[in-house]
């Protein structure tokens, strides 16, 4: 490839870098700046905050995503496969289903230890009180 | 001026740097992370770009091999910087899901 | 596929149906590990038994070359070798795992319901371990690597709430997958240079430096030493050792030994199998470079183990500098794998024994053993005391115990080949010298160990009986770190063979 093809992409950049620069100076240079605290809040109605807004998520949405790139990822060499899967014939099927066999156990696995339970703490309370025979509070 | 493969080579081999020098130098647990899969992806970068140069086709088998290697990697690396995290202020995290039920 | 092309591959077979089974019979059967212990153990002793049928299939109808892709036109690199190196390799593999499982069995016992986990993953790290000898790939080996390597990093934090144990797998994971990504840039940049990522097969590595004058090694040369600083990063040889003192230390002292032993295994097969067959023809290029690894190592593992109040991370700096000793034989090329096997299949029980009777007395699970921890341990365990002086006599190298004999091999073969640089027929010479001096200095901090444990308890109260399996893997350690120290011969007449092709 020529050097020289790559120039429009490189005009797109330089236009768009260009353009948000020249926005952000033209805003600065025109708007009127007078901050007062209000103005600086995030939000300058409705709840004051509390806290920092990166706060910590809940530790189960990482085990999903965790969950979810692994058997994401492994799928590709499913793609591998179907673009030659006649050639590879009814060896590279007998492979292919092995290695989905365990995936699907692993998948079974964490199923089974519990790892796809999402609220374990809330589930167990309610479990506990239903043991002790007070639905009528649960409910 | 043409684009040959020695480019792509060159390329990689400073992402690959940065890599290294961000797990080396930097010292926040994420940001190490994300320099070792910048050098994986460099790598990756290097199996595709003479694989294609060369007219074989391996090198872009193996980069398929490395992404998942790398995908197996961060999600045990992150499930460890979560475990270290959670153990570290345990009490606050507790509070966190109690909080949001 | 032919009937009998499963031979090749049986050791990782055996040890994937295992891990999948532990998993698959704690899920049905319940997590009791009487139910999917015994799977465990049959994972491990069949696939040394694989190691054994290799080992005479190579013996009566030689080596080979197996899983060529057929039919597909680009291909014609094989995915797997059966060889000398791989069958010893696996026999040692899988009776070292099996022993390194039996000293873990009381951790399993601790860690409850994730018992089964943590099997599965020592099943499955011992498999990633053998791929990387079995196979003439050099993305294969990476592979194998990775599924030892990301297993060891759970393994080393699986006692999470413990913070040695967390922080070992962090710094395990970190170090550990910035030497696999300098390893696989290695292979990439080999594979620029020389256009192949097969060591050798059609259209191998091999050949192109048969058929090929390199009059520009510089990517090459780049490549090379990549692969090599990954390996070194492994097998914890200095400057590259680093994590390996943090890591002993943290990870669970039932699982360190199984950990420490079989990476060293298979880190150095690799080696051989990479440049020992692979890049023979640049063996001028690379021997010098493996006799420095091996200096620094033999040196900073000596004297930094003296300054150590930890037996665990004396332990790892003793195997730093005993990563030097190994690295001292690979000097002489392909030349030195057989002392390299004799060197460390011995010292791989010895690790297992060791770290074995240190969580009989500080407890499987414990991540820090400080030496007062052994004080008195020959009058508070006879049994242990008495196992432990012998494991620790076979690491320091004394006479009519295997660290001797494996040392003075490892030395012999380093002079016996001519060496390049600096250019002379006696091979590395200095290196020896340096060895030898090493080896006395070592005696220093081995022998702290042992006076430690001869010293008169205090107050501390009778050690409590281990179990049977720890027992039997510490029993089973210091019987080989003797036996093939009083008669070494069988050993050495069977490394003879464990050559790659």
């Amino acid at each position: 490839m020529e050097l020289s093809d790559y120039l429009p992409i490189a005009l797109m950049t330089l236009l768009g870098i260009g353009f948000a620069v020249a926005s952000i100076l033209v805003s600065k240079l025109l708007a009127p700046s007078n901050p007062t605290p209000e103005k600086l809040a995030p939000y300058e109605c409705g709840i004051v905050p509390l806290q920092d807004p990166v706060e910590r998520f809940p530790v189960k949405f990482y085990l999903v995503a965790m969950l979810f790139v692994i058997f994401d990822v492994e799928i590709i060499f499913l793609f591998v496969w179907a673009v030659s899967y006649k050639e590879f014939g009814w060896a590279g099927l007998g492979a292919v289903v092995v290695f989905m066999l365990m995936l699907i156990e692993t998948l079974a696995y964490v199923w089974k230890r519990g790892a796809l339970e999402w609220n374990v703490a809330r589930r167990q309370r309610y479990r506990r009180i239903v043991a002790e025979g007070h639905l009528e509070e649960a409910a | 001026m043409t684009v040959t493969v020695t480019w792509y080579l060159v390329l990689a081999a400073a992402l690959f740097s940065m890599g290294a020098a961000g797990v080396l130098i930097r010292r926040n647990a994420l940001i190490m992370f994300m320099s070792i899969e910048l050098m994986l992806n460099s790598v990756n970068l290097t199996f595709v770009a003479v694989s294609k140069h060369l007219g074989l086709i391996e090198g872009q088998v193996a980069a398929l091999f490395v992404m998942v290697i790398a995908a197996a990697e961060v999600t045990v690396g992150l499930a460890i910087i979560v475990a270290i995290f959670r153990f570290r202020s345990s009490a606050n995290v507790d509070e966190l899901s109690e909080l949001r039920g | 596929m032919q009937g009998g092309a499963w031979l090749p591959i049986a050791f990782e077979v055996v040890l994937l149906v295992g891990a999948l089974a532990v998993l698959l019979v704690a899920v049905v059967a319940g997590r009791d590990r009487r139910f999917w212990g015994p799977a465990a153990g049959l994972a491990f002793a069949g696939a040394a038994l694989a190691g054994v049928l290799q080992w005479r299939e190579v013996s009566t109808s030689g080596a080979g070359l197996f899983f060529t892709a057929q039919g597909v036109s680009f291909a014609k690199s094989p995915m797997v070798v059966m060889d000398g190196l791989s069958a010893f390799g696996a026999i040692v593999l899988g009776l070292v795992g099996f022993v390194g499982f039996l000293a873990a069995w009381d951790l399993v016992a601790k860690v409850g319901r994730r018992g089964p986990e943590l099997v599965s993953l020592l099943l499955l790290s011992l498999a990633g371990l053998h791929m990387m000898m079995a196979t003439p790939n050099l993305v294969v080996i990476f592979l194998g690597l990775e599924t030892a390597s990301i297993s060891f990093y759970v393994v080393a934090g699986f006692l999470r709430r413990q913070k040695g144990s967390a922080e070992s797998s962090f710094k395990y994971f970190l170090l550990g997958s910035l030497a696999s990504a300098l390893f696989l840039y290695g292979v990439a940049l080999t594979f620029a240079a020389t256009g192949s990522l097969t060591l050798y097969g059609g259209n191998s590595i091999r050949d192109f430096f048969s058929s090929t004058i390199v009059t520009q090694p510089g990517i090459l040369l780049a490549g090379m030493a990549l692969m090599l600083v990954g390996i070194a990063f492994k097998v914890s040889a200095a400057p590259f050792h680093q994590w390996a003192p943090d890591v002993y230390q943290g990870a669970p002292t039932g699982a360190v030994g199984f950990m420490a032993a079989t990476v060293k295994i298979a880190g150095f097969a690799a080696l051989a199998r990479i440049f020992g067959a692979g890049l023979v023809s640049q063996v001028d290029t690379w021997t010098p470079i493996v006799a420095v690894l091996a200096a620094v190592s033999m040196v900073v593992g000596t004297v930094l183990a003296l300054v150590q109040s930890d037996v665990k991370r004396m332990l790892a700096y003793s195997g730093v500098a005993h990563a030097g000793y190994i690295l001292t034989a690979m000097t002489a090329g392909v030349a030195g794998v057989p002392a390299m096997w004799f060197y460390v299949s011995t010292y791989a029980f010895m690790v297992v024994g060791g770290f074995a009777v240190l969580s009989t007395v500080s407890g499987s699970d414990s991540s820090k053993v400080p030496l007062d921890d052994l004080k008195g341990l020959v009058k508070r365990s006879p049994e242990m005391g008495w196992l432990m002086t012998f494991v620790v006599l076979g690491m320091s190298g004394m006479p009519f115990f295997a660290g001797f004999v494996a040392k003075v091999f490892s030395f012999v073969t380093a002079t016996a080949v001519p060496a390049p640089w600096p250019a002379n027929d006696h091979g590395y010479l200095w290196l020896v010298v340096l060895g030898v001096v090493m080896s006395v200095v070592g005696l220093a901090f081995y022998f702290r160990i042992i006076g430690t444990m001869f010293s008169t308890p205090d107050d501390q109260a009778e050690l409590q009986e281990a179990g049977l399996p720890v027992r039997f893997a510490v029993i089973v350690s210091a019987v080989i770190t003797v036996a093939f120290g009083i008669v070494p011969w069988p050993l050495i007449e069977a490394v003879r063979d464990a050559f790659p092709i």
